[in-house]
């Protein structure tokens, strides 16, 4: 019952209106990346420049530990958020409100409110920590070489699992009750109902949603460029941002595009992989 | 070799224009008829702006000058990308320094002609806008740090304001006499963007006779023994803990905050901190001393602020210069500047007669571009991390400037 | 709802846990937000102490009156409608087909597509930004609506077509395939069928597509230069000037730009909770 063209008839205008946006756009950053800023060919050269800098390495490693450390964080307290707003309690509707409210600010506001509640001297959370003397000294979150990674990922971490609840949310909303019923037949606890009902039952829609935040966290410079710009001496420096650097700081297009192919074919083949070992047992009908 | 991109440029123009034909559609905006001249300007010279461009207009009845308001966050992104994508307006205020990149790309059009009895420029304003023996801006609007200070704090330390300290060692002396009780005397930058930090510590490399990088561009200096000592000089304040401990994450404004708060006795900056200061705290006894300098040495600073330019794809350019030559003048200098005018003769106008700004006038001579070099952004880039380095305790200063040499060789 | 019908035990989380969870959600959630708020009532003198001041000595409504009344907010709060309502809905129907097309239908290549979908935001902003500024200025769209429109459906479109394509695929195929043996359309099933089953998911892509344009900062920084398009976010930035910032007037803004969204949202509860569930397993 499923003609195969009929499938093609739902994707194409998506496909066709996102094709003509990008298809130039692709076109061009690949031309740019082997030519120089006279519009010369130049074969590799952008490549081997810009993998020779001393910050691309590092900015590499920086990515890696900026993704996973996000996305982990995100999607357990996302899922768990959403267990929770799920559950039925008085002011339920204020706490779901409430909980989208990170997701909904801006994000460059959320970043400087950060950076400032984290201050040294000026931020609010230093203060709470020192005047019942928690803490000794104000602690530097964003001057200290090993805080400020993680501090980074925490607040991307704030500012996105509302996203995840809310998506993970509506998928438990559409969980049918039955199911619920035969586990509740069977004598299953709420935890068990977590495991063996919701957390089956939402998969794909958890699938979906980790691919989202790993998309997002490779292109979301936001909250790190507002906030330390990739520094100090690098410590948060992940590839966008030295591409957004090296573009619009150093007025270098043409390796910034030759870092932005490579940085695309990274990123199209994890994607890619993730879609075919994900899409044979997500659910698709037949 | 094959120009690819103005090929491709080329195509995508001609298809545009027949499709544009072919449909019939008009194009409303961006697109400036004869007469009309179009200028970015940021939105803190906005007034200015509108006055000098009514002026204009009323002696020049058939040319329109239309005022787009730009704002800071992002200017240089929305400037690069109007520029690269072939559709800029006519006239844009650029900081000095970026000029050297549009020019190396062809994004701006020389402005010779256009810039006339260059003699009563500051010279350092025009090596700034200097590419290949041409000009490629017209300045408008220069300015250097001083140092300020609370004079209070000076009398609280036992110090005598009214006589603030000449040389380095005079300057050490005082900061640390004025660090006590959670105050700290001198505040320098070690976070936001790179360029806060190299106004505020190249200078003090200059008057140890150090540099980055040699004059022509050819020779690394940065790890030379001069070099090394100014940075030390430099970020031995906040080793000290004479600078806060928040340095590395403070820039010119952060600084500005914790002086207004009353937790930093001294720092650096331009004139246009001071209306945010006695604003904002009107019980601090505001002081400016000119930047101390190495024992029988001279003083130095940056020279910042800002210049015209013509893209090259500006749509009139005619009507542009005639402008830019009225902007020129020195009536329109004194005018549009914020700070101080890049005209020589424009400074004896009346707005630059308050007495607070008198150190700042005297500084203005040992104000000196920023090299010339391609690569700059880069090589401030290095720098700055390595500044970083020392600050966040990796290195020591001679390994962290040994580094950033290896890495400015690679960009000359 | 059936638990009453039904004598089995209810179960759910603990309500301790429940109490203390939605407690330190609520903390965690406001607490940054709760600090702008304060801010956008301080005065300028309070703003920037040490240490931080808790509650302001003079609170003040100056921010508010400079923002509405002095700045050019208002305006970009309805270009923001128009822009954002507009891209939100054009991404929620091309979505709508799309999704459905991945999640029912088997076809060759369908990996490849998919992935296809994604390439606009696996591209980096920096990379796309001129070459799309190249693209609007062909078509005559730089410095309006529509463009602005059609560029924020490269950031929103991808991400709903993969949040909604899994929404569809977890509605049991069975309820479909009834209908259709009964004789009705392709297009019929998702419109009468799907679509009111998924309520929850399309609302939820909604709030993301529309959250997302609403806050996006550097396209429209770049393409919309006229004051006629541009958005709320560019009107934060128009409280800087170039060694200054009016922080109290920014959270004053940011308060106006966030709250609408956060009522809004508190009034589509409704559509979040349940209701359609329990009709729909029993159709």
């Amino acid at each position: 019952m499923h003609r195969k063209s009929t499938g093609y008839l739902f994707v194409l205008p998506a496909l066709l209106v996102l094709g003509m946006l990008i298809a130039y756009p692709v076109a061009y950053t690949g031309l740019l990346s082997v030519t120089d800023n006279q519009g010369n060919l130049v074969g590799l050269d952008n490549f081997r420049a810009i993998l020779g800098a001393r910050a691309t390495p590092t900015a590499f490693f920086n990515t890696l530990w900026w993704v996973v450390g996000s996305i982990v964080f995100q999607v357990v307290l996302g899922v768990l958020t959403a267990i929770l707003l799920n559950q039925k309690f008085r002011g339920r509707a204020i706490v779901r409100s409430v909980t989208l409210i990170p997701w909904v600010v801006p994000g460059i506001v959320a970043a400087t409110t950060w950076a400032w509640m984290l201050h040294t001297e000026f931020g609010i959370i230093n203060y709470m920590l020192t005047a019942p003397g928690v803490l000794e000294e104000p602690v530097g979150w964003l001057t200290n070489g090993s805080t400020v990674l993680p501090v980074m990922i925490a607040i991307n971490v704030w500012k996105m699992f509302p996203f995840v609840a809310i998506m993970v949310l509506a998928g438990l909303q559409s969980i049918s009750n039955d199911l619920y019923e035969a586990a509740r037949i069977d004598g299953a606890s709420f935890w068990e109902e977590v495991w063996y009902v919701m957390l089956p039952q939402v998969r794909p829609v958890i699938v979906a949603v980790t691919l989202l935040l790993v998309i997002w966290a490779l292109n979301h410079i936001t909250i790190i460029y507002a906030i330390t710009r990739g520094g100090p001496a690098n410590r948060t420096l992940i590839t966008p941002i030295q591409i957004f650097r090296t573009a619009f700081e150093s007025v270098q297009f043409n390796q910034a595009a030759a870092l932005s192919v490579m940085f695309f074919a990274v990123a199209i083949t994890v994607v890619f992989f993730y879609i075919r070992t994900t899409a044979g047992n997500a659910g698709a009908s037949k | 070799m094959f120009a690819f991109r103005e090929e491709v440029m080329r195509v995508f123009k001609t298809a545009a224009i027949l499709g544009l034909t072919v449909s019939g559609l008009a194009l409303s905006a961006g697109w400036a008829n004869a007469g009309e001249v179009t200028w970015w300007t940021p939105n803190f010279n906005e007034a200015r702006a509108r006055e000098l461009a009514e002026k204009f207009q009323a002696a020049n009845p058939d040319i329109t000058i239309n005022l787009e308001i730009t704002t800071t966050d992002g200017l240089p992104q929305r400037i690069l990308t109007a520029l690269r994508s072939g559709s800029a307006p006519d006239i844009i205020d650029v900081q000095h320094g970026w000029v050297n990149g549009y020019a190396q790309n062809d994004l701006v059009v020389p402005l010779d002609d256009v810039v006339t009895e260059r003699e009563d420029y500051v010279p350092a304003a025009l090596n700034y806008v200097t590419w290949n023996d041409q000009l490629w801006a017209l300045p408008y609007r220069i300015e250097t740090h001083a140092i300020i200070y609370n004079k209070g704090d000076f009398v609280a330390a036992g110090l005598d304001p009214a006589n603030p300290p000449q040389t380095w060692e005079e300057f050490i002396a005082a900061a640390e006499a004025m660090t006590k009780d959670g105050k700290s005397g001198f505040a320098v930058t070690g976070g936001g963007e790179v360029g806060n930090t190299i106004f505020r510590s190249l200078p003090f490399i200059w008057m140890a006779g150090g540099a980055i990088i040699s004059d022509d561009g050819t020779e690394v200096l940065v790890n030379s023994p001069e070099t090394v000592r100014a940075v030390q000089f430099y970020t031995d304040f906040y080793k000290n803990g004479i600078s806060p401990s928040s340095t590395l994450e403070n820039d010119g404004t952060a600084n500005r905050r914790l002086f207004i708060a009353e937790t930093v006795s001294m720092y650096q900056s331009g004139q246009f901190d001071i209306n945010s200061i006695r604003q904002e705290n009107p019980d601090i006894d505001v002081g400016v001393m000119t930047i101390p300098h190495p024992e029988g040495a001279d003083t130095a600073a940056i020279l910042g602020g800002w210049s015209l330019v013509l893209p090259t794809d500006a749509k009139n350019p005619e009507d542009a210069k005639k402008f830019l030559a009225f902007l020129g003048e020195t009536e329109s200098q004194a005018v549009l500047t914020d700070t101080f005018p890049a005209r020589v003769s424009a400074m004896s106008a009346e707005r630059f007669n308050d007495p607070i700004l008198e150190v700042f006038k005297e500084m203005l001579p040992y104000g000196r571009p920023v090299p010339s070099h391609p690569n700059w952004v880069q090589i401030s880039q290095a720098y700055f991390d390595g500044i970083q380095r020392i600050l966040l305790g990796d290195e020591d200063v001679q390994t962290a400037m040994d580094g950033v040499a290896a890495d400015i060789e690679a960009l000359l | 709802m059936s638990d009453t019908t039904l004598k089995l035990k209810r179960t759910g989380m603990p309500m301790p846990l429940v109490i203390v969870g939605s407690a330190l959600l609520v903390l965690v959630c406001l607490f940054p937000f709760w600090w702008m708020g304060l801010s956008s009532i301080k005065t300028l003198r309070e703003l920037y102490t040490i240490p931080p001041i808790w509650w302001p000595s003079l609170p003040t409504l100056d921010n508010y009156r400079t923002v509405l009344f002095e700045s050019n907010i208002p305006r970009y709060f309805l270009n923001s409608v128009v822009i954002s309502v507009g891209s939100t809905a054009l991404a929620l129907i091309l979505a709508i087909f799309a999704s459905y097309g991945f999640a029912r239908f088997d076809f060759k290549g369908k990996p490849a597509l998919q992935s296809f979908v994604l390439i606009g935001q696996l591209l980096p902003t920096a990379a796309i930004i001129v070459p799309l500024f190249i693209t609007l200025r062909v078509l005559g769209l730089v410095n309006s609506y529509w463009g602005l429109i059609l560029v924020y459906m490269i950031i929103t479109l991808p991400l709903s077509v993969w949040m909604l394509t899994s929404y569809f695929r977890a509605i049991p195929v069975e309820l479909e395939e009834a209908a259709i043996i009964d004789g009705a359309s392709r297009i019929g099933v998702l419109f009468r069928i799907t679509l009111p089953l998924s309520v929850p998911g399309l609302v939820s892509v909604l709030v993301y597509a529309f959250v997302t344009t609403w806050n996006e900062f550097i396209f429209a920084l770049c393409f919309a230069t006229d004051s006629s398009v541009k958005t709320l976010p560019i009107g934060l930035a128009e409280f800087s000037t170039e060694f200054n910032t009016d922080w109290g007037a920014v959270m004053a803004a940011s308060m106006v730009m966030t709250l609408p969204i956060a009522i809004l949202f508190l009034s589509m509860q409704r559509l979040f909770v349940g209701g359609m569930t329990a009709g729909a397993t029993k159709g």
